[in-house]
């Protein structure tokens, strides 16, 4: 590309928005590395200690195997009831099914919080909080809106005449979803399994309110562990939610390319 | 598949209706948008569902196709009954304005998706495959993705995908309108060719009456859900019914005329003379304008009792290429006559009179109501 002015008027301004965006979670990878016994920065030693005693914190390493499993089981549920939810919404069109797809998005409107307290004053009456499955629903509550939405949007884009071309063929409506719908929706599935995963990875506004002592989430426990303790401790976990996340997303860079399963 | 009835009456001989559209109407809410429909396709033949956006041509496709049901009426194919037959039931082979390749699959995958749906043996179907391939000549490509494709090879592929499974009946939906002029030429011959080899009955539908002239065994003119004409392109071009037809197929000058007891029409202050003959009151008269001929010379007398003869005076002169168009006025009324480039002169002037002429043959007058 020709250098003019006005490209490195947007060098800079993109290089400064990213500092401004990027500077306190880059921030993190120095102090995790940390020898003091305080959060500071800069560190006056460094140090692997706060590792070694991240792997040693029986209920961090249990809250961070609960959000893997828990991000993993909610993401497979959201996309077992998305893929033929949105399927019901966008083609066949059955009877209420904008009613359907407003009341599914719905919580995407909500303030969390409100949606938190009013699931644990459910969960309360029957016996649901600090366990997985009261998890997995809570969080399957806040993921459906985004991958309905997103599966919705792939479903709406591709060309009907392919499903068409492929019955005239000889294929019936089942065959036609195995081997037409459902691989020309692939870029959609990628994205909602990416978005379902980080978004309950990430959850703490909700989870809040469902977690005790008996179960606790990383994000959680991350959370309570600040109130508690300023020791970098914090640091070293949020590196490992940003390598998490990162993962995630060069996955789905991998096997779709973000442009393809995200803007598209 | 409910309401399915089979009736085979013996074997159809050359020349019986194959494909039959009986009193067939499409209503979407309180909007008609197919009347009543009635049309007979032979088998082996080539037909053309001709006529402009929303008339309903593809409207009717997709009801052949069963993609979209008839509101009413009767659908049959080769004696059967399809009607109420889902579209994977109904062996038609379909190619699309968008050619509607699967993505995901290879040329010989989307080829072989048919065969597949029908349980033959790899074996088998392998070598029908590589049979598609080779009639639309993309062996060499079989093992592409569509989008690595130019626009023409994915239309080939989709016609291979369309005829592999030797369907009884092929439809197909304007599959040249996305492609560029030449292609399109190309296309034109070779979907015709592969036509007439297979002897596959065939409906196309198409908004560009060039496409139907000059491939078709048959055309229907469609308007507004109604068939305005069927017959073969030198009927629709020589003796179109309507005045819709008479403009939507080929150039024509088109003006208003009063038809006199004795059949002579006035047109200004000119009489002409038509082969048909109208009931007296106002009329149109067209006239296709390469059929005129100009006589520069304006005193010289008439050439014939076969011809019609009207003093006009040069108004404009259009430079189109191939054809050059001279305007004529004749009494207020615009006579649009073309000759090729080659013969005509470019020394008349604007003001310039001349007589025209044309047969009596060649007048086509239709009643002012149409």
């Amino acid at each position: 590309m020709e250098e003019t002015p006005t490209s490195w008027f947007m060098r800079v301004t993109v290089t400064v928005l990213f500092l401004f965006l990027l500077a306190p979670v880059l921030l993190v990878f120095p102090i995790s590395f940390s020898g003091d016994q305080v959060l500071a920065f800069p560190p006056s030693s460094w140090s692997l200690r706060w590792y070694d005693s991240l792997l040693e914190n029986k209920v961090m390493m249990s809250a961070f195997l609960t959000s893997l499993g828990l991000a993993t089981v909610v993401t497979i549920l959201s996309l077992i009831i998305a893929i033929p939810a949105s399927y019901a919404i966008v083609r066949l069109k059955v009877t209420g099914s904008e009613f359907l797809f407003n009341l599914f998005t719905a919580p995407l409107l909500l303030p969390t919080i409100v949606l938190g307290l009013a699931i644990l004053i459910i969960f309360a009456s029957i016996g649901f909080l600090a366990t997985f499955t009261g998890l997995v629903i809570g969080h399957l509550v806040i993921t459906l809106p985004y991958a309905l939405r997103v599966l919705s949007v792939s479903l709406g884009n591709l060309n009907l005449a392919c499903e068409e071309a492929a019955s005239s063929l000889g294929a019936k409506p089942l065959v036609i979803f195995r081997r037409v719908t459902l691989p020309m929706m692939a870029p959609g599935i990628v994205a909602a399994t990416a978005l379902c995963f980080l978004v309950s990875f990430d959850e703490v506004v909700i989870t809040l309110f469902l977690t005790g002592p008996r179960m606790t989430t990383l994000p959680v426990e991350l959370f309570h562990h600040v109130e508690s303790q300023a020791d970098p401790l914090v640091a070293s976990v949020s590196v490992l939610l940003i390598l998490m996340t990162l993962g995630v997303v060069m996955i789905v860079d991998r096997t779709m390319g973000l442009t393809k399963a995200f803007v598209k | 598949m409910m309401h399915q009835t089979i009736k085979r009456d013996g074997v159809e001989t050359v020349g019986d209706p194959y494909l039959c559209l009986e009193g067939v109407n499409k209503k979407y809410g309180l909007v008609e948008v197919i009347s009543n429909l009635n049309l007979e396709v032979r088998k082996g033949e080539l037909i053309a569902l001709l006529g402009p956006s929303g008339c309903g041509k593809t409207t009717t496709l997709r009801m052949i196709a069963g993609l979209i049901a008839p509101t009413a009426g009767r659908i049959a194919v080769g004696g059967r009954d399809v009607t109420h037959i889902a579209p994977h039931g109904r062996d038609m082979g379909l190619v699309f304005q968008s050619y509607a390749l699967f993505p995901h699959m290879t040329v010989a995958k989307n080829v072989a998706f048919g065969l597949e749906m029908r349980d033959l043996s790899r074996a088998e179907i392998a070598q029908k495959v590589a049979k598609a391939l080779a009639m639309v000549q993309l062996e060499h490509l079989a093992g592409r993705k569509p989008r690595e494709l130019s626009g023409g090879q994915q239309q080939r592929v989709a016609l291979a995908r369309a005829l592999v499974i030797e369907p009884s009946i092929l439809l197909l939906d304007e599959p040249l309108s996305n492609l560029d002029a030449k292609l399109r030429d190309e296309m034109r011959a070779q979907i015709r060719d592969i036509q007439q080899q297979l002897g596959i009955t065939t409906v196309f539908v198409t908004h560009d009456q060039v496409e139907a002239l000059s491939m078709c065994d048959r055309i229907v003119v469609m308007k507004g859900g109604l068939i305005e004409q069927v017959g073969t392109p030198h009927e629709i071009y020589e003796r179109p019914a309507t005045p819709f037809v008479a403009s939507f197929v080929g150039r024509t000058n088109r003006v208003k005329g009063k038809c006199m007891v004795d059949g002579g029409i006035q047109i200004g202050s000119s009489i002409i003379r038509a082969a048909s003959v109208e009931t007296p009151g106002d009329v149109t008269v067209m006239v296709r304008p390469h059929r005129i001929l100009i006589d520069w010379d304006a005193t010289s007398t008439g050439q014939g009792e076969t011809a019609n003869r009207i003093a006009a005076s040069l108004s404009r002169i259009t430079f189109v290429g191939d054809v050059i168009q001279f305007h004529f006025d004749v009494d207020g009324c615009e006579f649009i006559v073309e000759e090729s480039t080659k013969k005509a002169q470019a020394t008349h002037r604007p003001g310039e009179k001349a007589m025209l002429s044309w047969n009596v043959g060649d007048t086509l007058v239709f009643g002012a109501d149409q």
